[in-house]
């Protein structure tokens, strides 16, 4: 190939784009996704708010949250534990990385397992969507639907680590590609805590 | 990507060790506070876990000054739509507790 033409490819060749904030585009799209998961969860927060300070006699069912503060131990814990995988993808030791993965996957099981059994508790109780024996009706819709999105949140989540690690072990991803879930997980993690407050502990029976 | 260390470990478990308090310290609250100052109480605990898990977990401090500015612009676009819900929730509030009614 003579020099001419080696030059004029060169030239044809598109521009490189410049990556906004200087982030890798994979990390920064993850990143916008969380902006817009956070718009969505607090329309959702607004909503209960406004209804719960809006109707009267608003009920107050929950006498133990035992299984909400396990719950919360769980995915506070999960989230330590992902952050040692991504420390130890960093290190390029792939056997521990999937070994805090699949401890992260635990506890993403458990704790869906347990929010299970806490809306179980609910249903037994007489709790629906449109119905509760305390009261507004308004009250069933407003928990199963918070709790239920943040639920479909950890329940995906849980799967696509599983994904995500196996495709680790197997080498078609990367520390950064485990990056990039960190984010993800910690940012349900975080919803979760505001979940728990507004959702639960504001309404203990008294 | 950074390396990894022991500090980072460290610093990990130092934040969890800190989130599980402030975890702790809501349930006492939730289970024993009472009074109209309880919803703010659990704003600010939850606002110092945002600043812990946003800055130590998900490492937004060590992104560029740009893109943090990008983002606490964007959170606090939000939260002020948010607080526009929340102020007309508070006025209904109030209209159940003295018993008025708007005509």
């Amino acid at each position: 190939m003579s020099e001419a033409h080696l030059t004029m490819g060169a030239h044809s060749a598109p521009p490189m784009e410049a990556r906004p904030f200087a982030m890798p585009s994979k990390k920064f799209a993850m990143w916008l996704f969380i902006m817009s998961d956070v718009m969505t969860f607090a329309a959702c927060v607004a909503a209960y708010a406004f209804l719960r300070n809006a109707t009267p006699n608003w009920p107050r069912p929950f006498h133990s949250l035992t299984n909400v503060a396990v719950m919360t131990l769980i995915m506070l814990t999960s989230s330590l534990t992902m952050l040692m995988a991504l420390e130890a993808a960093k290190a390029a030791d792939k056997a521990k990385a999937f070994r805090w993965m699949m401890f992260t996957a635990a506890g993403g099981v458990l704790f869906t397992l347990l929010h299970i059994r806490d809306w179980m508790g609910m249903m037994d109780q007489g709790v629906t969507l449109f119905k509760n024996p305390w009261g507004t009706a308004a009250f069933g819709a407003a928990f199963y639907s918070i709790t239920g999105f943040s639920l479909m949140h950890i329940f995906v989540g849980t799967i696509a680590l599983i994904v995500v690690a196996i495709r680790y072990q197997g080498g078609r991803y990367t520390a950064d590609d485990i990056d990039l879930f960190n984010l993800f997980w910690q940012f349900i993690g975080l919803v979760w805590l505001f979940i728990v407050p507004l959702v639960y502990l504001m309404n203990v029976a008294r | 990507m950074g390396t990894a260390g022991a500090g980072s470990v460290k610093k990990y478990v130092a934040v969890y060790i800190a989130l599980l308090v402030i975890t702790a310290l809501e349930f006492l609250v939730g289970y024993k506070g009472e009074g109209s100052g309880l919803a703010l109480r659990f704003l600010t605990f939850a606002i110092i876990d945002t600043i812990l898990v946003m800055l130590f977990f998900m490492s937004l401090g060590t992104e560029k000054p740009g893109f943090i500015k990008f983002f606490v612009y964007f959170m606090l676009f939000v939260l002020a739509t948010m607080n526009y819900v929340w102020t007309d929730s508070f006025r209904l509030l109030l209209f159940r507790l003295t018993g008025y009614m708007p005509t």
